[in-house]
C-alpha cells in the first residue's frame, strides 16, 4: 500500500541515492587501495568516485585533508537530497543533521565554557550539523546568556529542556551534556519514526526502529565500558541510557549497577548479537584483558568497537533491500562515513608506514 | 652551579609547540598545564598553516626564558625549522629544547641543533 | 737563561724558592687530577652522545607509533578530538621532576618523569564512542613521553658536560702550558741568582783570605827579625829572656784562629 503512494514524495531522493550507493568503494576498490605506496596513489584509486573533491588536493596531501575532501563530497550529496526532499521524508533527513548539531553545539559551548574566540570555531563545525542559528552562539559570551537566549531558539532545545540546566552546562563535564543530548536526541528519533503518521507501520519503521535500538544499546553499552575508572558515578551513568532498545529495560538496569566488563558481559547475554560480541573479543570469561585492542584482541584483531561498526555496516546494506522508505538515506550516510573512515585509515597506515594493520577497515560490499 | 639548581627545582612541567596531532596526542598523556586564572597561561601552542611564526617565536621566548616551571620544550621539527635561529642559539641546560618528528614529518637527524653538535664534535 | 719565558715577579731569595717548589708540585698533582677528571668527564660524554644518538632514533619509531594510535583513534572515534581536548586540558598529569647524578664533582640533572595522581581531565573523553581507544592512546603517548623525557635528560647533560669538559681543558691546558712552564722558570731563575752570590761571596772570602795571609807573613818576618834581634840581645847579655817569650807565643794562636 505505502508503495502507491511514497514515490510520489519521497521517491526520487530514495532513487538518487541508490545511485550514490553504487559510488560506494567496493572490495575490489578497497584491495586496490590497500596495494597503493603513497598517498598519491591513493588519490588516483579514489578518483572514480570522488573525481572533482580530490582534484584541487596537492600533491601527497594529508591524510585529514583528504579526509576532509570526502567529506565535503557527502555533505553536498546530502545537501543536494534534503533540497530535494518535501513533506516527512524532509523532517527524517533534518534529523539524521541532529546528530552532528549536537556535536558543534558541544563544541561551541567548550568553547563559551574556555572564553575562547567561538568564531573561529565556527570553521571546525562539522558541515551537517550546521543550522541558521549557528552562527549566533557565537555571540553569546557566557554559558547563561547562552542558555537563556540562542540554545533555545536552535533546533535541539526540546533536547535541552527538561533535562539540562545553564548550571549543569557550566558544571557538568561536557561529554555529559553530549551524552545527555545524544540520548534526548536518540529517543526523540525514536518516537518520532514510530509515531509519525507516514512512517509509522511502513518499512521505515520496521528498519529504522532496528538500527536506532542497536544504535541505543551500542551506546549504552559503550558508556559503560568507558566509564570504569572515571568519576562518573552509577547514578548519572544510568541518566545517559537511552530509554528504548533491545536491552531496555532489564539489560539498561544490569548496564547501570555493573562494575566491570564483565558485568557488563552478563547485562547483555540477554541479546544474541551483543553476547556474540562479547565472546568473540574474549570478555566474557576472560575479564579485562584486550579490552580495546584493534590489534590487540583474539577475534582477527577485532575490537568491540570494530564489531559494533561491522555490524552497524551490515545492517545499513540490508537496508538497501527494502523499498519505499527514506532509511536508505540513513543507511548510506553510515555507509559513507565508513567508507571516510576506511580510506582515512588507510591513508594513515600508507602515510606512516603501518602496512601490516591495514586490512583493519570494514568492507561490506 | 649552585645557583641553578635552586632554579630547576621548580620545573616540573613540559611544554609544547606542535602540530594539531601532535598536541593532542602529548595532552593525552597528561602533560596539559593551563595556570590558574585571571592570568592563566597555556603550556602549549597549536601551529597550523595559518600561525604566524612570531607568534611560534613569542611562544618559544615564553616557554624558554619567562616561564621558571618548564623543564622540557618539545617542539615539531618542522616548526623548529621556522624558528631555527633561535632554537639554535638557545643554549642554556634549563630548559631542555627537545626536537620531536610530527606525523607528517619524519624525524631527520640532521636537522636537529643538537645531533649537529654531537655529529660536529666526532667529526663526522 | 733565567731570562729566557716568563716568570713571576720575586725576590730571588732560598724562601721564594722553598714557595715556587711547592708551587711547582701542586700544579703537578692538579694537573693530573684535572686531566684525570677531564678524562672520566669525555668517557662520560662519549657515552652520552652515542646514548642521545640512540635514543633520537628511538623517539622516532615511538613517536610513530604514538601517532598511529592516534589514528586509531580518530578512525573510532569518527571525528576531531583536538580542540576538545586542548580545552579540556587543566592540570598536568604528566610532570617530572629534576635530580642529580654527580659524575667527578660535576652535577648533571636528570629528569624523572612521574604521574601526578588523581588528575584526570580527559576521563570522559570518547564517553560515547571511542573511550577504550583513547585510553590505549594515552597509555601510548605517555610511553612516548617517558622517552622524550629521557632523552631531555640525556640532552641537558649532553649540553652541561660539554660546557664543563671545555671549562676543565682549558683549565689542563693552563697549567700545563702556563703555569707549570712559568713556575719552573721562577726556580730556575732563583737557582741561577742565588748561584750568582755564592760564587761573589766565595771569591770575597778568597780575597779576604789572601789579604790576611799576606798581613800574617809581613807580621811573622817582623816577629822573627824581633826574635833574631832579641837573641843576639840574649847573647850579649845572657838569661831575662823568658817574659817576652811567652807573649809571643799568646800572639801567634791568636794569628791563626783568626785565618781559619
Amino acid at each position: 500500500m505505502e508503495g502507491l503512494f511514497f514515490n510520489v514524495n519521497g521517491g526520487y531522493v530514495e532513487g538518487i541515492v541508490r545511485g550514490y550507493r553504487n559510488c560506494l568503494l567496493s572490495g575490489q576498490n578497497y584491495s586496490n587501495l590497500t596495494q597503493c605506496e603513497t598517498i598519491d596513489d591513493v588519490k588516483l584509486q579514489l578518483a572514480p568516485a570522488y573525481g572533482d573533491f580530490l582534484a584541487s588536493l596537492p600533491p601527497n596531501p594529508s591524510t585529514s585533508a583528504l579526509a576532509g575532501r570526502m567529506t565535503d563530497k557527502l555533505v553536498s550529496e546530502f545537501r543536494y537530497l534534503i533540497a530535494q526532499a518535501t513533506g516527512s521524508t524532509a523532517k527524517f533527513l533534518e534529523y539524521l543533521t541532529y546528530g552532528y548539531m549536537i556535536d558543534n553545539i558541544a563544541l561551541l559551548i567548550t568553547g563559551t565554557l574556555h572564553e575562547r574566540d567561538t568564531r573561529e570555531l565556527l570553521e571546525r563545525c562539522h558541515p551537517l550539523g550546521w543550522f541558521e542559528t549557528l552562527p549566533v552562539l557565537c555571540v553569546a559570551t557566557n554559558i547563561e546568556e547562552l542558555y537563556n537566549s540562542v540554545l533555545i531558539e536552535t533546533p535541539l532545545a526540546p533536547y535541552f529542556k527538561g533535562s539540562l540546566s545553564h548550571q549543569d552546562l557550566d558544571e557538568l563535564n561536557i561529554e555529559i551534556v553530549r551524552n545527555t543530548l545524544y540520548k534526548n536526541y536518540l529517543e526523540d528519533f525514536y518516537n518520532f519514526i514510530s509515531t509519525h503518521p507516514d512512517f509509522a507501520g511502513t518499512p521505515t519503521q520496521e528498519v529504522m526502529t532496528e538500527i536506532l535500538q542497536f544504535e541505543a544499546d551500542r551506546r549504552a553499552i559503550n558508556i559503560t565500558l568507558n566509564s570504569f575508572g572515571t568519576e562518573l558515578s552509577k547514578l548519572e551513568r544510568r541518566k545517559l541510557y537511552p530509554e528504548f532498545g533491545k536491552l531496555y529495560p532489564e539489560g539498561s538496569l544490569m548496564l547501570s549497577r555493573a562494575e566491570d566488563v564483565e558485568g557488563v558481559a552478563l547485562a547483555v547475554s540477554a541479546v544474541g548479537d551483543y553476547k556474540a560480541f562479547f565472546d568473540a573479543v574474549g570478555l566474557s570469561q576472560g575479564g579485562g584483558g584486550g579490552l580495546g585492542g584493534m590489534g590487540g584482541g583474539p577475534a582477527d584483531g577485532k575490537s568491540l568497537e570494530d564489531l559494533f561498526y561491522q555490524k552497524e555496516m551490515e545492517m545499513s546494506k540490508l537496508v538497501f533491500t527494502r523499498q519505499f522508505t527514506p532509511a536508505v538515506v540513513y543507511a548510506w550516510m553510515k555507509l559513507k562515513e565508513q567508507e571516510i573512515r576506511n580510506v582515512t585509515w588507510i591513508a594513515e597506515c600508507i602515510a606512516q608506514n603501518q602496512k601490516e594493520r591495514i586490512g583493519n577497515f570494514i568492507s561490506v560490499f | 652551579m649552585a645557583a641553578s639548581a635552586a632554579t630547576y627545582k621548580d620545573r616540573q612541567f613540559l611544554a609544547v609547540i606542535g602540530d594539531e596531532d601532535s598536541v593532542t596526542g602529548l595532552l593525552l598523556a597528561g602533560i596539559g598545564h593551563v595556570t590558574d586564572p585571571p592570568d592563566s597561561q597555556r603550556n602549549f601552542l597549536v601551529v597550523d598553516s595559518k600561525t604566524e611564526t612570531s607568534e611560534i617565536e613569542r611562544a618559544f621566548e615564553n616557554f624558554t626564558q619567562e616561564r621558571k616551571d618548564i623543564a622540557v620544550v618539545l617542539i615539531n621539527q618542522h616548526i623548529a625549522e621556522r624558528i631555527r635561529h633561535s632554537v639554535d642559539t638557545f643554549a642554556d641546560p634549563f630548559p631542555a629544547v627537545l626536537e620531536i618528528p610530527s606525523k607528517d614529518h619524519p624525524y631527520d637527524p640532521e636537522k636537529d641543533s643538537v645531533l649537529k653538535r654531537v655529529r660536529r664534535l666526532f667529526g663526522e | 737563561m733565567s731570562g729566557a719565558g716568563p716568570r713571576e715577579a720575586v725576590f730571588p731569595t732560598r724562601q721564594s724558592l722553598g714557595l715556587m717548589k711547592s708551587k711547582l708540585k701542586g700544579a703537578e698533582i692538579g694537573h693530573s687530577l684535572l686531566k684525570r677528571k677531564s678524562e672520566a668527564l669525555t668517557k662520560r660524554f662519549r657515552d652520552i652522545t652515542r646514548r642521545i644518538d640512540e635514543a633520537k632514533q628511538k623517539m622516532g619509531r615511538v613517536m610513530q607509533i604514538a601517532a598511529f594510535s592516534l589514528a586509531e583513534v580518530s578512525y573510532a572515534v569518527g571525528g576531531d578530538i583536538g580542540y576538545q581536548i586542548q580545552e579540556s586540558a587543566k592540570q598536568a598529569r604528566f610532570r617530572v621532576r629534576s635530580k642529580h647524578e654527580n659524575v667527578s664533582g660535576v652535577f648533571l640533572p636528570q629528569f624523572e618523569s612521574y604521574t601526578k595522581e588523581g588528575v584526570n581531565d580527559f576521563g570522559l573523553t570518547g564517553l560515547g564512542k571511542g573511550g577504550q581507544q583513547i585510553q590505549r592512546c594515552r597509555e601510548t603517548y605517555a610511553r612516548a613521553v617517558e622517552t622524550l623525557v629521557e632523552l631531555a635528560s640525556l640532552q641537558t647533560a649532553f649540553l652541561v658536560l660539554d660546557e664543563v669538559i671545555k671549562v676543565v681543558n682549558r683549565r689542563v691546558n693552563a697549567i700545563e702550558h702556563v703555569i707549570i712552564p712559568r713556575t719552573e722558570n721562577t726556580i730556575k731563575y732563583i737557582n741561577s741568582e742565588l748561584d750568582e752570590l755564592d760564587r761573589e761571596e766565595f771569591y770575597r772570602l778568597k780575597k779576604v783570605s789572601n789579604k790576611k795571609q799576606r798581613d800574617t807573613a809581613a807580621a811573622d818576618a817582623e816577629i822573627l827579625a824581633a826574635r833574631q834581634r832579641q837573641a843576639e840581645k840574649d847573647k850579649e847579655n845572657g838569661g831575662a829572656a823568658e817574659e817576652p817569650d811567652s807573649v809571643d807565643v799568646l800572639g801567634e794562636q791568636e794569628d791563626t784562629d783568626v785565618i781559619f
